[in-house]
């Protein structure tokens, strides 16, 4: 199996520290086939935790998509995302067309989790093509052919979007978002964000001790023109560079520093917060 | 050397990067307070502000940043948590509890202090050892700073007195240079000094606590006490025991003690509420009046207890305000030059401004402020109609749409044909126009604006229709009679500017913000938020808008600046500012002749243009009718409208910002 077969069957355990319940929440609402939004930060492991997810779920032989060589679908959706790039179009073929279904449609035949991530940059037409996969109906309509195509039995729509960023205009609508099951994500305390460094970059335990402090630190930061503040993804940037041989503060300043703004005196503060926290 | 203003705005960040909240950073020389005592070249920590030597004998700012850990340590690694109750649990030689009187203020580090005979002494000597054990902590959670406070350190040696064993005085000035890192031999090997040295540098551990602190302290007092050298120990520590932790620990109190109030007027409210329903009980069951029942009482006690407190809060509060000066707790402080046309240079960091939120105005009849929309509104609606998107437009070449694109059909035909991959972008789809303005309305605050209109102004025709329709036609001779109401003053325009403008806008889809300004000084200029472009419009903002009062002064350049500053970090493509003013700019130190406008005239003109160059729009519109003398020389490029007829003023906005919009 290539590499990126393997991922895409994810054949291997996504590594994961649960938070809180998450992890039994997502189960029940996927034993019960609910619909489940998840709320949080950029880069505090929202995409992390359904991979993991999807791993959990689809190793079990019982899963009606336990055979799925593509088990997670995800669709990262922006504002130019169309229904049609999520459904499916017609492709000309010589002088006739052919129809080719896009990644939602593939999920709801196959019985993926189809992942649709920041689902409020994308177009409103596509927000309320979902509406009938999330009741009891379980079923997405194809205009273009007619087709209504019934939900396979494995199937699950997730999605994510982060409230803190957007502006009041892209705020998901009120009949979109009271079809899903909520889980709220954060970035984690001190103590688990290091491990989670740690494990994801191999670096010693004090180093990743002393990022996750100084990932603390700068999240007190947050409204000052980054109000997501530093990502635990940032944070292993950082780490991973140390880990091949970057000098730690030249490794922040790199992953960290210059990534989270733009604004000088920002940027200054934070690197004075860096000098302090780090060796 | 360093200047604390140059570092002002990145030492303010890290200080709220470390502590999680905001701290303005003031020079020691601000300090308006009248009792704190500290040390003026170390600093000290206030319940909202850190206060900081002005200049600093380093080159490295980085001596700002060892300074403000070492202050901002005292709330991070606990010394304000020690309390006098677990103090004697865990410090068997203290002597045994007194119960304080109920209306004794202290905060329970003093109470450490004044139990002792020799207070001065025990807050020295505890002092000491705090400084201690909290440089182990910041340089243990803080590693990086460890050069940059061993050079602080080296530096303050220099002035610091070495000490020496001839007296208690001197043991302690031997231990705070051993503090900084110096070493003194004679003070190690004499027995009472070494003593100290060694029960002092016993917290330097991380598992230490303030309640080590005190006991390492209170050891050391006894050790003091104890010695022959003692006679002179309370002597010559005559300074006020006004240490800066006390005064901060009182402060944080506060919060505490607000909260008790707030607790206690809900239960009072609610017994209140249970006693009404008593009360309806009482009289079905016919109990006759002046029966007092339990409930009667505890309501008593608890409204007396209520009383108490709220006294005690209001005292502490005016205390705390005497002795360590003004706190702005809610409020951002920043930095802005002025342009003295004098000297034809910049005053560099010259004026402090305090940004905060308007205090809502929540007695404000809101149905009132929906009229005032009302009645104006469909004049500035057909102002702005104008300007408003023409809803959508088509964009054709895309992949997904309502319509064939047909010349890209033709072209993907031509293609096929030609034995080439067609472009799949074949449709066209029609688009939601979007307006990419943000505005920015900067309301004259200032003491003149209570002025009344000037001559008083005849209800507008369409208002009269209104009320007439309204009233009764039998009963609206008897209007006439009603007294005459409150002479309408020039902030009341202003206001109802602003409300009306903010709902046509609302309307338009475009971002706005609404500021008011006032101040008195350079030190103090105010900033006040009724609204940023981000928030949406909701009640809240009626009251705030509502809750624009007459204040201070017109010092108009650093709002100005303040107001471009954050319609530049809109990140829109158009920035408009339109200023609201009703005279002069004018201030109690702008310029250096008391009643020489010209100086204010000359530095608003500045940073108008400043605001020009950076791409924002400006323009200013005046209710004095003398503003064409100074106007002309202010506004760049005669962006300026003088308003005759002051109720005007909605119908004029919404001309200027078409005008500017458009």
């Amino acid at each position: 199996m290539s590499e990126a077969a393997k991922l895409a069957r994810l054949a291997e355990e996504p590594y994961y520290l649960p938070l809180a319940d998450e992890v039994a929440v997502f189960r029940s609402a996927y034993e019960a086939r609910l619909p489940v939004l998840l709320k949080g930060p950029t880069g505090c492991g929202k995409t992390r935790f359904v991979e993991h997810m999807a791993w959990r779920l689809y190793r079990d032989t019982q899963n009606p998509g336990a055979e799925l060589e593509v088990p997670l679908v995800t669709i990262s959706c922006h504002e130019d995302l169309t229904a049609t790039d999520m459904v499916g179009r017609f492709l000309l073929q010589g002088d006739s067309t052919i129809w080719s279904d896009g990644p939602l449609t593939r999920a709801v035949r196959t019985g993926a989790i189809c992942y649709l991530d920041e689902i409020v940059e994308a177009r409103k037409d596509t927000t309320v093509l979902i509406h009938s996969l999330t009741d009891h109906r379980r079923l997405l309509p194809i205009e273009k052919t007619g087709e209504l195509v019934p939900a396979h039995p494995g199937f699950l729509l997730v999605i994510s979007y982060n409230p803190g960023y957007q502006s009041v205009l892209k705020d998901l609508k009120t009949s979109t978002r009271q079809r899903f099951v909520s889980l709220t994500f954060d970035y984690p305390d001190r103590e688990r964000e290091a491990e989670i460094i740690a494990h994801e970059s191999d670096v010693e335990p004090a180093v990743a001790e002393r990022l996750a402090a100084l990932g603390e630190k700068v999240r007190n930061l947050r409204e000052h023109g980054f109000e997501e503040g530093v990502s635990t993804r940032l944070l292993i940037y950082a780490a991973q560079l140390i880990e091949r041989g970057i000098p730690s503060r030249r490794a922040v300043d790199a992953a960290v520093v210059q990534a989270v703004s733009d604004d000088a005196t920002v940027q200054q503060a934070i690197a004075d917060i860096v000098d302090a926290v780090l060796p | 050397m360093t200047a604390l203003v140059d570092v002002e705005e990145p030492l303010a960040l890290f200080a709220e990067g470390i502590t999680g909240r905001y701290y303005h950073i003031k020079a020691v020389g601000e300090y308006s307070g009248n009792r704190m005592v500290f040390d003026p070249a170390r600093g000290a920590l206030t319940g909202d502000a850190l206060l900081l030597p002005e200049t600093f004998e380093m080159d490295d700012p980085a001596c700002y940043r060892v300074l403000a850990l070492e202050q901002l340590s005292i709330v991070e690694f606990g010394t304000l948590k020690f309390s006098m109750a677990e103090a004697r649990l865990r410090i068997p030689a203290l002597e045994p509890p007194g119960e304080p009187p109920i209306t004794d203020r202290a905060s329970d580090l003093e109470r450490f202090f004044n139990h002792v005979s020799r207070p001065h002494l025990l807050s020295r000597l505890f002092a000491l050892c705090e400084r201690v054990r909290l440089n182990a902590q910041v340089r243990d959670q803080y590693p990086g700073i460890r050069r940059h406070q061993d050079a602080l350190h080296a530096v303050l040696r220099q002035s610091a007195p070495r000490g020496d064993t001839s007296s208690v005085a001197a043991i302690l000035d031997g231990l705070g240079y051993r503090v900084l890192g110096g070493r003194n031999a004679a003070l190690e090997s004499h027995p009472l000094a070494g003593a100290l040295l060694e029960l002092m540098l016993g917290v330097a551990r991380l598992d230490a606590d303030v309640f080590d602190s005190a006991r390492a302290a209170h050891a050391c007092y006894r050790l003091c006490m104890a010695s022959a050298a003692t006679a002179e120990a309370g002597a010559v520590l005559e300074e006020d025991l006004d240490d800066a932790a006390s005064w901060l620990q009182r402060d944080v109190r506060l919060e505490d003690w607000e909260e008790g109030l707030k607790q206690m007027n809900g239960l009072i409210l609610a017994a209140e509420t249970a006693e009404g329903e008593e009360a309806v009980a009482a009289d079905v069951e016919g109990l006759s009046d002046g029966d007092i029942r339990p409930a009667d009482v505890d309501l008593r006690a608890l409204s007396n207890e209520r009383d108490v407190l709220a006294r005690r809060l209001d005292m502490e509060r005016a205390t705390i305000r005497d002795a360590v000066g003004r706190p702005r707790p809610d409020a951002r402080s920043y930095r802005y030059d002025e342009w003295d046309y004098l000297n034809r240079s910049y005053r560099t960091r010259w004026c402090r401004l305090f940004e905060e939120r308007l205090a809502p105005d929540t007695q404000q009849d809101l149905d009132a402020l929906r009229h005032v929309i009302r009645r104006h509104r469909r004049a500035v609606q057909s102002q702005l109609e104008h300007i408003k998107p023409q809803g959508y437009q088509r964009v054709t070449r895309v992949a997904d749409g309502d319509e064939l694109d047909f010349n890209a059909v033709i072209e993907a035909r031509g293609d096929i044909r030609a034995g080439l991959t067609p472009d799949e972008r074949v449709y066209s789809r029609r688009e939601r126009v979007h307006r990419d303005v943000c505005a920015a309305f900067l309301v004259d605050l200032s003491a003149s604006t209570d002025d009344p209109v000037d001559p008083p102004e005849a209800v507008a025709a369409g208002a009269v229709e209104e009320l007439a329709n309204l009233r009764d036609p039998y009963e609206f001779p008897v209007a006439h009679d009603e007294p005459a109401e409150e002479p309408r003053r020039i902030i009341d325009v202003q206001r109802e500017s602003m409300l009306v403008m903010s709902a046509a806008l609302e309307q338009l889809a475009d971002s706005y913000g609404i500021y008011g300004f006032s101040g008195y000084g350079r030190e103090c200029v105010e900033f006040f938020v009724a609204k940023e472009p981000d928030e949406p419009f909701t009640r809240g903002t009626l009251s705030a808008i509502a809750g624009m009062k007459p204040k201070r002064s017109t010092r108009m350049g650093p709002a100005i600046r303040h107001a471009t500053s954050k319609l530049l970090r809109s990140g829109h493509a158009l920035k408009v500012l339109i200023i609201l003013s009703d005279g002069f700019p004018q201030d109690s130190d702008y310029g250096p002749e008391r009643g020489d406008h010209e100086y204010g005239v000359q530095d608003t003109a500045k940073a108008l243009r400043e605001a020009e160059e950076k791409g924002v729009e400006t323009f200013c519109v005046t209710v004095d009718r003398s503003g064409h003398d100074y106007l002309k020389r202010m506004c760049p490029n005669a962006r300026y409208m003088v308003i005759e007829e002051t109720r005007d003023l909605p119908g004029a906005l919404s001309k200027v910002y078409e005008a500017l919009t458009g």
